[in-house]
């Protein structure tokens, strides 16, 4: 088995102007294996992107990191030194989270697809263009006319695809895709969720999805992890996710979405997730948990349960049989 | 169907965008034709959405709503009007009964403003009262739940689904007729989805105005629409009530959409 990736302890903060280290990921510890689909859920906020961005490499000169994380076995992040020579844009491709606002307005999707297979492969423009219309395909995008257009000559949804073409003609072995499909409609979404699971079995692709959606991330994903103020509240696998959610927020995200053909009342969770830099002492859910009791106002630890692991007291029962 | 005045009514629309060619081809202007043909009515205080795939030309519908793009074909009615064919003066008067919430939140807001004259700048060019902005700010500001401190704030400051309320309320500033929304929830977290759909709703009926919205998420619609039209490369499909269409699909596009939906959610 190859890991992929690795965290152990993994914390990343952003530094304020009054130099205040605020945390977004608050300790984090998972190994991906090679080939395999890992889940990053959870609301906005909670430092979902911030660990995507940490593994592959862009993280802003103001981050501050403690902990390990490994790349192909490579440590890219040891405490607060960081080094992604070889590994950024080469084996870790990123799809982002606002594709509108990534791609270069001044350039046509054609240019920017040349400057990256340039880079990575040296080929010319010609030899670049042509295997470009290729990956455009892949999107479902029609080549000859898109390969010439600006971006804000195509809709969100094309815009969309068109960062996930330029992700995946960097050949990289891992693809962080951040909220890859929120802006396209099902048939789109089914297709490409099938384009990128025939790449894992053709490239041995391994993919980490960010997204909000548990239901659908339960369908496709071979393990979740949820995450809740920069912590994993819970790690199963992706089948279990949606038949026996564990812990009371990931119950309370799947009630959220709303399915088809069931009218059934859209329940938000009430309240916000904290704000950076605000500390809860004990479970960092437990302010919003309707489920929350005595006990709760210590941290608790990660209980393995039902082959999956949930930081929750109500399982320090059960835990382990 | 449901009675009532008419709002939005669009006949045989044909439009799309004026492109010049790259190179030499840029000598040839042509206009690559998105919406081929719309019919589309919109009644006083009905829900009604706009389901299609990404790139069917949702958008493009609401920009020729929205006066901001003339059809090359068809007419145009908001409320009545032939929005197309009034002088640019009276046809901002009619625009003004219409909110309109676009597809990227992110872009939408202007970042050297606070919340605050985000909210009254409408109004002060509207040349209203300065007590009467405040009242009205303050009036739409407690509707959408924004509160005092969120209106000092700066939309950079703000989260997503802040961002989306503020742009919520600065649509329904003039108290209008009917709401556009492009695409409300999908840049949202589902639990922040759940309380934009709430407020939407909330709005809809105490305003009693109607609603279009635009969304490629048929769950989302089941929550905002009562009746839905499909369109699918340009053209409309398939419409009527959105609970027969999840149900009863009868285009082939339709049907295709609902399994996908089925398989991946
Ligand atoms: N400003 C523009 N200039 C030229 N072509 C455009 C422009 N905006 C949109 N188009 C084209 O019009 C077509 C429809 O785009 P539109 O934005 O209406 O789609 P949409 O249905 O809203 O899709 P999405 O769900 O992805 O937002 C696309 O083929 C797009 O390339
Ligand atoms: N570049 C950045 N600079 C400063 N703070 C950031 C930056 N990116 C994210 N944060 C903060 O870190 C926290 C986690 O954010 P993020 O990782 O984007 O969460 P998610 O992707 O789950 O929505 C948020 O409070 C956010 O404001
Ligand atoms: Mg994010
Ligand atoms: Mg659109």
């Amino acid at each position: 088995m190859v890991l992929a990736v690795k965290a152990k302890d993994l914390r990343v903060g952003y530094m304020d102007e009054e130099e205040n280290i605020l945390w977004a990921v608050k300790g984090v510890s998972f190994e991906v294996r090679q080939g395999e689909v890992f889940c990053l859920v959870g609301e906005s906020g909670c430092g979902k992107s911030t660990i995507g961005n940490t593994i592959i490499g862009i993280l802003p000169p103001y981050a501050v990191t403690e902990g390990e994380l490994y790349v192909f076995n490579k440590p890219v992040v040891v405490g607060n030194l960081r080094d992604y020579t070889g590994i950024r844009g080469r084996v870790v491709s990123y799809v982002p989270q606002n594709p509108g606002t990534s791609l270069n307005p001044y350039q046509t999707i054609g240019t920017q697809l040349y400057y990256v297979l340039n880079s990575v492969y040296g080929w010319d423009k010609k030899k670049s263009l042509e295997v470009a219309k290729k990956y455009l395909s892949l999107v479902e995008l029609d080549p000859e006319s898109v390969i010439d257009y600006y971006p804000h000559e195509l809709s969100g949804g094309m815009q969309q695809r068109a960062a996930i073409a330029i992700a995946l003609s960097t050949g990289a072995k891992i693809l962080v895709a951040d909220e890859p499909t929120s802006a396209l409609d099902a048939h789109l979404r089914l297709q490409l969720i099938k384009l990128l699971m025939k790449l894992r079995e053709t490239e041995s692709l391994t993919l980490i999805l960010i997204t909000h959606d548990l239901v659908s991330t339960g369908k496709i994903c071979d393990t979740v992890a949820v995450v809740y103020s920069g912590k994993i509240v819970e790690k199963c696998s992706g089948s279990n996710v949606i038949i026996e959610p564990l812990h009371p927020y990931t119950q309370m995200l799947a009630d959220a979405v709303p399915l088809l053909g069931i009218k059934r009342p859209l329940k938000s969770i009430p309240g916000e997730p904290p704000k950076p830099g605000e500390e809860i002492a004990g479970c960092v859910f437990a302010p919003r948990c309707p489920l929350a009791f005595e006990k709760c106002v210590e941290p608790p630890p990660s209980f393995n349960v039902y082959n999956g692991e949930v930081a929750c007291w109500r399982y320090a029962n059960i835990a382990g049989r | 169907m449901p009675d009532g005045n008419v709002i939005v009514l669009l006949k045989d629309v044909v439009a799309g965008y004026q492109t010049t060619g790259r190179g030499w081809r840029s000598l040839f202007k042509h206009v690559n034709v998105v919406l081929r043909g719309v019919n589309l009515r919109v009644y006083d205080g009905e829900r009604v959405a706009i389901i299609g795939e990404s790139g069917s030309g949702k958008t493009t519908l609401l920009k020729v709503v929205l006066g901001l793009l003339k059809p090359v074909k068809g007419s145009v009615e908001v409320l009545g009007k032939d929005i197309y064919k009034l002088p640019w003066r009276e046809r901002v008067n009619v625009l003004k009964q219409v909110g309109y919430v676009p597809q990227d939140p992110y872009k939408a807001l202007n970042p050297k403003l606070r919340v605050r004259t985000i909210l009254s700048e409408p109004l002060e060019s509207a040349k209203a009262k300065p007590e009467e902005v405040e009242g009205r700010v303050r009036e739409v500001a407690k509707m959408v739940q924004l509160s005092d401190k969120i209106l000092d704030k700066y939309p950079g400051e703000l989260s997503g689904g802040m961002m989306q309320r503020v742009l919520i309320a600065r649509s329904i500033i003039h108290d209008p007729e009917i709401l556009i929304l492009d695409e409300p929830t999908s840049a949202l977290d589902v639990s922040i989805q759940a309380q934009i759909i709430e407020l939407i709703n909330n709005i809809h009926k105490k305003l009693e105005l109607a609603i279009l919205t635009v969304t490629h998420d048929l769950g989302v619609a089941q929550y905002l629409s009562d009746r839905a039209v499909i369109l699918y490369k340009g053209g409309v499909i398939e419409e009527g009530y959105i609970d027969d269409i999840i149900t009863r699909p009868k285009h082939e596009y339709t049907n295709l959409l609902i399994a996908s939906y089925k398989a991946s959610i």
